[in-house]
């Protein structure tokens, strides 16, 4: 530029252009190499924004769930209801002693059988089925071994009865003391389900009651007076109507008093067992009666600290939800959102499959890797892969169809019964589900593992070799360890597939909404769960939309999604520490 | 001593003629107070006989001849893919972890001992046949670990025991004042001198008997370099050493007798000094004068 306006030194030598400028068609002010920029780019930020609107809609639809918990947690207060529950809990302890008595007598009578019974009860089998042999062997209605045969059947089923009249016979001590037992409670169950009926009546009114007012908003909205004015709203005065109930106080106090003198004087008459090993379970009994009776001043203090109008906190709400110990819904009494029995579930589920996938796919991925021919890795990588391509509903499918059935009669096999929870009765239970699911998380666990063990260096295991390590020594001490957080993050994201999978867990988990009975110990896991996925996919598509019910599954939704997240962050974080590492 | 050494390579099945090495130091075929290092008659411990070695098809190695000195360094030079670490690798059976590598011709017997010999149990025999690779390799764990590494797979507990070899090896890599106080450190942050040292401590550390070096100091700086090939000089008064090397200063100022390889075959072997002197073959010639290669 600046070379044009001044004049040229030597004639006729014009000074060059820098040639560098060249003219490029353009789409929409943009040249061909942005455009792919921004193609390729805007195709990368889909990704966030699709995550951003899940996150977004998940929010709008689960959030509103806490306002409408603590609502209806505050009718649950102001309606009566929570003052019904103080008595209510008190009857119900006493059921679970009942229950505790049932469970003495059931021994007793096991005891009893197996002391004197077994015998005639192995008889009676065995005559039971000459006589179905010769029957299917087609002996005639008279022939004499026939005959014979069904008479021994009837001299054993009278000894088996007269065993069972003599067993009844020795415990009729106890069957009265436990008659006695179960009737002390019977005036303090016939006032709780008075008061009960009083608080839902209340509580009926005021649901009817509020349903009128929203119609009465849309006849108004919709400009039809008229309509709306047809509808005769009653507002409930809760102060007036549930004085009714906290009215029988005195009453109830004067009952308890007898109720605590009633069991004490039967408690003091302990019966004798039959059976004398057992006698220490009765002590226990009298024992947790004691117990029992302690806590009734406590229930006085409560019903008389009771505030109809105390508020409820907001975090209440939300407390309800997270430590929450039942799912109960489209309940007549009082609905509740706690999630902890589902979690429970989930998580119960996936750390038995963890539990069998881990070893597998690891194990399986250290033998593919580095003791495998190349014959086997070719048959076995894609064998194992494959299994994701099932779809989980043909494994659920398969697990209700045929492995629910065969790991209930290998339990029932005699010479497994050492195994805590064998036998047992649910096909559909904790145990299927994650086998199943093990299924499911073993090809990805199996595919990172290997992953990992394939991205330690070949110079550490030729290190190990040139110092006469074996080819054992060297993958237990050099290729685990150096791959062992790539494994950790293959393990994670096996947990993450299977704690999001749905369809094998509601087919086959047995989807009982209650927290696992931990206190069986291993057996646990033969007991049937629900799970977080699994109340989602069963319950969605029956709540009316917008209502709390629909909104608490947007929350369980919103839970899984943050558990996914996690597991993932997790899983990176260790990813990238284990490439520095060996890097 | 030539049936003692065979039953310590041999994979045997008896209990009885079973060495374990670590148990029994006084034992073994080498003394380190030995004198015969510096006295000038010398025995052959390595003795390569017709040797074809072939990856699958290809043909690496053709009839290698060579006789190696015991407690000397030996010096394999060569231009690249001549067959040097091939060879090296053959003389403590590092390639049979590679697929499809066969010997169809000639062996490799040390003290007499055929080591491709159907007894002959490979673990063993890497246990008395160390090596040193190109890129320092230490394990991703403490300098400590790395160093018991060898003894502990040998099932060395002795606490005592394996401190005591900690820091002889140490010592004897010339690195034991440059990580005594940092021992459960990782090995892998040592700088690469220092890792290559380490590579060489952990290797005498399981008392071989006979040490490769594949190019122990091409990723090296020349100081680190030098501290490796004054080592190579302590070494070799307790070890028989055979390094691979692209540098000619180096196989000049650190071995006995060198042998220089050309597509796959020997070409020539003497005595470091005629090689480098006076060679009797053309391409030896035109290879350390740096002609080619
Ligand atoms: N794993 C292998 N599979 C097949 N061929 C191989 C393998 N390793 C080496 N070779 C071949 O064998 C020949 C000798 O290789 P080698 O590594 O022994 O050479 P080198 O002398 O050590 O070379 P450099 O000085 O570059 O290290 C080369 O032609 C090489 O291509
Ligand atoms: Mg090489």
């Amino acid at each position: 530029m600046q070379s044009e306006t001044q004049p040229s030194a030597i004639a006729g030598h014009q000074p060059k252009a820098f040639a560098v400028k060249k003219a490029r068609t353009r789409f929409f002010g943009l040249t061909l190499d942005e455009c792919i920029r921004v193609f390729f780019g805007g195709n990368a930020f889909v990704a966030v924004i699709v995550l951003a609107l899940i996150t977004f809609f998940l929010f709008r639809e689960g959030g509103p769930f806490f306002k409408m918990n603590r609502d209806s947690i505050r009718v649950y207060r102001v309606a009566g209801l929570e003052y019904v529950d103080i008595i209510r809990q008190q009857e119900q302890d006493h059921t679970a002693l009942t229950r505790y008595l049932f469970d003495i007598r059931m021994k007793v009578v096991k005891q009893l059988r197996d002391e004197r019974g077994g015998l005639i009860e192995a008889d009676l089998k065995a005559a039971r089925l000459t006589v179905e042999k010769l029957l299917s062997n087609g002996a005639a209605a008279g022939a004499p071994e026939l005959i014979q045969a069904q008479m021994r059947v009837d001299e054993f089923q009278k000894a088996d009865s007269a065993l069972t009249l003599e067993i009844n016979a020795s415990l009729a001590a106890f069957d009265k003391f436990a008659e006695r037992y179960g009737d002390t409670v019977l005036p303090v169950r016939g006032l709780v389900s008075d008061i009960g009926e009083v608080a839902t009546g209340i509580k009926s009114r005021y649901t009817e009651n509020e349903d009128y007012k929203v119609a009465r908003a849309q006849y108004l909205a919709a400009g039809k007076k008229t309509e709306a004015d047809a509808i005769v709203l009653k507002e409930i005065d809760f102060k007036t109507e549930v004085a009714a109930i906290t009215a029988i106080f005195p009453t109830y106090q004067q009952m308890n008093q007898e109720f605590a003198v009633g069991l004490k004087r039967v408690v003091n008459d302990l019966p004798i067992l039959p059976v004398p090993a057992l006698q220490p379970r009765m002590v226990r009994f009298s024992e947790l009666t004691d117990l029992y009776l302690a806590g009734f001043p406590e229930t006085e203090v409560r019903l008389k600290a009771w505030d109809q109008l105390a508020p409820v906190p907001w975090y209440h709400a939300l407390a309800g939800f997270i430590f929450g110990k039942q799912w109960l819904t489209a309940s007549f009494w009082q609905d509740w959102y706690g999630v902890v029995p589902l979690f429970v579930g989930s998580l119960m589920v996936s750390m038995i499959a963890l539990a069998i996938a881990v070893p597998l796919g690891v194990g399986a991925a250290v033998y593919i890797n580095q003791i495998a021919s190349s014959r086997e890795q070719r048959l076995i990588k894609p064998a194992i892969e494959f299994i994701s391509a099932i779809p989980s509903v043909v494994l659920g499918f398969f697990g209700i169809a045929v492995l629910g059935q065969s790991l209930r009669a290998l339990s029932q096999v005699e010479a497994l019964s050492w195994i805590p929870g064998f036998p047992y009765s649910e096909r559909l239970n904790a145990l299927t589900a994650g086998v199943l699911l093990a299924l499911i998380a073993v090809p990805t666990i199996f595919t990172l593992a290997e992953d990992a063990i394939n991205n330690v260096p070949r110079a550490f295991k030729e290190a190990s070799f040139a110092l006469g390590a074996s080819k054992m020594q060297t993958i237990i001490r050099i290729i685990v360890p150096a791959a062992l957080s790539g494994i950790i993050s293959a393990v994670l994201l096996g947990l993450g597939r299977v704690i999001g999978e749905t369809m094998v867990v509601l087919l086959c988990a047995g989807n009982r909404i209650a927290i696992p009975d931990f206190t069986a110990g291993l057996a646990v896991a033969v007991q049937p769960v629900h799970t977080m996925t699994g109340i989602i996919a069963q319950e969605m598509g029956e709540v009316v939309r917008g209502s709390i019910h629909y909104r608490a599954l947007f929350v369980v939704g919103l839970v899984l999604f943050f558990i996914a997240m996690l597991i993932n962050f997790l899983a990176q974080k260790i990813v990238r520490k284990y490439r520095i590492s060996v890097g | 001593m030539v049936t003692a050494k065979a039953s310590a390579i041999s994979h045997s099945t008896s209990s009885t003629s079973m060495e374990t090495p670590a148990s029994t130091p006084t034992s073994r075929p080498f003394n380190l107070s030995s004198p015969a290092a510096d006295s000038d008659q010398t025995d052959t411990l390595i003795e390569i006989s017709d040797f074809d070695f072939y990856y699958g098809t290809k043909q690496a190695l053709f009839d290698i001849n060579l006789k190696l000195d015991d407690k000397r360094v030996t010096a394999f030079i060569g231009p690249s893919g001549c067959g040097k670490s091939t060879l090296l690798r053959c003389l403590n059976r590092m390639n049979d972890l590679i697929d499809g590598t066969q010997i169809k011709r000639g062996g490799v017997k040390i003290r007499g001992v055929d080591i491709y010999g159907r007894e002959v149990d490979s673990i063993e025999l890497r246990k008395r046949v160390g090596m040193v690779f190109q890129k320092s390799n230490p394990f991703p764990k403490s300098i400590y670990e790395n160093i018991v590494y060898g003894l502990r797979i040998q099932g060395v507990k002795s606490k005592a025991r394996l401190d005591e070899i900690v820091e002889k090896s140490l010592r004897g890599a010339a690195l034991w004042d440059e990580v005594k106080d940092r021992l459960h450190e990782s090995g892998l942050s040592l700088s690469g001198g220092q890792q290559q040292r380490l590579c060489i401590a952990r290797t005498i550390a399981v008392e071989p008997e006979i040490i490769l070096m594949d190019e122990p100091c091409s990723a090296l700086d020349p100081i680190a370099t030098a501290k490796v090939e004054e080592l190579i000089h302590e070494l070799k008064k307790q070890f028989t050493i055979i390094i691979v090397t692209h540098s000619m200063q180096q196989a000049a100022r650190c071995s006995d007798k060198t042998a220089f390889f050309y597509m796959g075959k020997l070409i020539e072997y003497a005595d470091t000094r005629t090689i480098f002197m006076n060679p009797a073959n053309a391409q030896t010639e035109a290879y350390v004068s740096g002609r080619f290669g």
